[in-house]
């Protein structure tokens, strides 16, 4: 009997499910720092806000890239439903305290879907996932940065004027 | 003689079958045929993937469990497919288990596949 499933189709249905559901997780994600650059904008911190609206649009992009990936290898990609986008933030401090909150939590959810590639030896996917493990890493690297400059900086003050300029100075350039 | 090209309709396999129905595979054609409810129905790669969910989304509970007066059928139309059952509950419980079982198979065969045939070569 022939494997037609494998045929038609490099990826488990079990990973399959898992891509999409990082899908709605990058989704959600573009939306959440969509929120966040608006609620930024409207509190003047411009440069926060410009930042936000970069880390939207990298999102998106990400959402794209396991996108394609699942149709081109005979997957079915489901076009998400996105609901639970907050609006409001007590402070600014919480603004970017819950953007590193959110990169650690996708960190997190790809490492389980590797977790289940090593398990089925879907060495493929896992090669596809090298990408964004980078990706995280400077993901999470620029919000943790960014958290820091509450504290080196100060809040008091011209505090908030200062943290928000440096915010959109942030950058990662490790070659590592 | 005629030119008659005869088809080895044999080609099927079964992959799966309990007492209410069987599921075959046919390899010439990638498809498979669902003997199921009084028809034979014939299913390609994207429609029994569909069939598959449309049948594991139904909340079997809910139905057992919900006393309104309506009947328990429930319909299943499959998107771009020919086919559609109208199925009471106890008949969708054993669609259900006969999918069950199709794809544990297909799962086992795709393993044997995986360490067996695609390694020698
Ligand atoms: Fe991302
Ligand atoms: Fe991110």
């Amino acid at each position: 009997m022939k494997d037609i499933m494998r045929v038609k189709c490099l990826l488990s249905s079990d990973v399959e499910t898992l891509i999409n559901q990082q899908i709605k997780k990058e989704a959600h994600s573009s939306a959440i720092y969509l929120s966040m650059a608006s609620w930024c904008n409207r509190n003047g911190y411009d440069f926060s806000s410009d930042y936000f609206f970069a880390q939207a649009e990298e999102e998106r992009q990400h959402q794209l890239k396991f996108f394609k990936y699942v149709l081109d290898m005979g997957g079915n990609a489901v076009s998400p439903e996105i609901t639970n986008v907050k609006g409001e933030y007590n402070s600014f401090r919480e603004v970017f305290e819950e953007a590193l909150e959110q990169e650690i939590s996708v960190t997190q959810s790809i490492k389980n879907i590797a977790a289940r590639c090593h398990k089925e030896q879907d060495y493929v996917t896992i090669e596809f996932l090298n990408w964004f493990f980078r990706e995280q890493r400077e993901e999470e690297y620029k919000a943790r940065r960014a958290l820091e400059l509450f504290d080196v900086i100060g809040e008091e003050g011209t505090g908030r004027w200062q943290i928000d300029k440096h915010v959109g100075q942030i950058s990662y350039s490790s070659e590592a | 003689m005629q030119n008659l090209t005869v088809q080895s309709s044999i080609d099927f396999v079964e992959v799966f079958s309990t007492k209410a129905g069987a599921i075959y595979q046919s390899d010439s054609e990638n498809c498979w045929y669902i003997d199921f409810a009084g028809k034979l129905a014939r299913f390609d790669y994207r429609n029994i993937l569909k069939l598959k969910k449309a049948v594991y989304h139904i909340d079997i509970e809910d139905l057992l469990l919900n006393n309104t007066k309506a009947p328990d059928l429930e319909i299943l139309f499959i998107c771009a497919c020919d086919h559609c059952y109208v199925l009471s509950l106890l008949e969708i419980i054993a669609l259900k288990e006969l999918l069950q079982g199709t794809f544990v198979m297909l799962e086992l065969n795709h393993i044997i596949y995986d360490r067996l045939h695609r390694i020698i070569i």
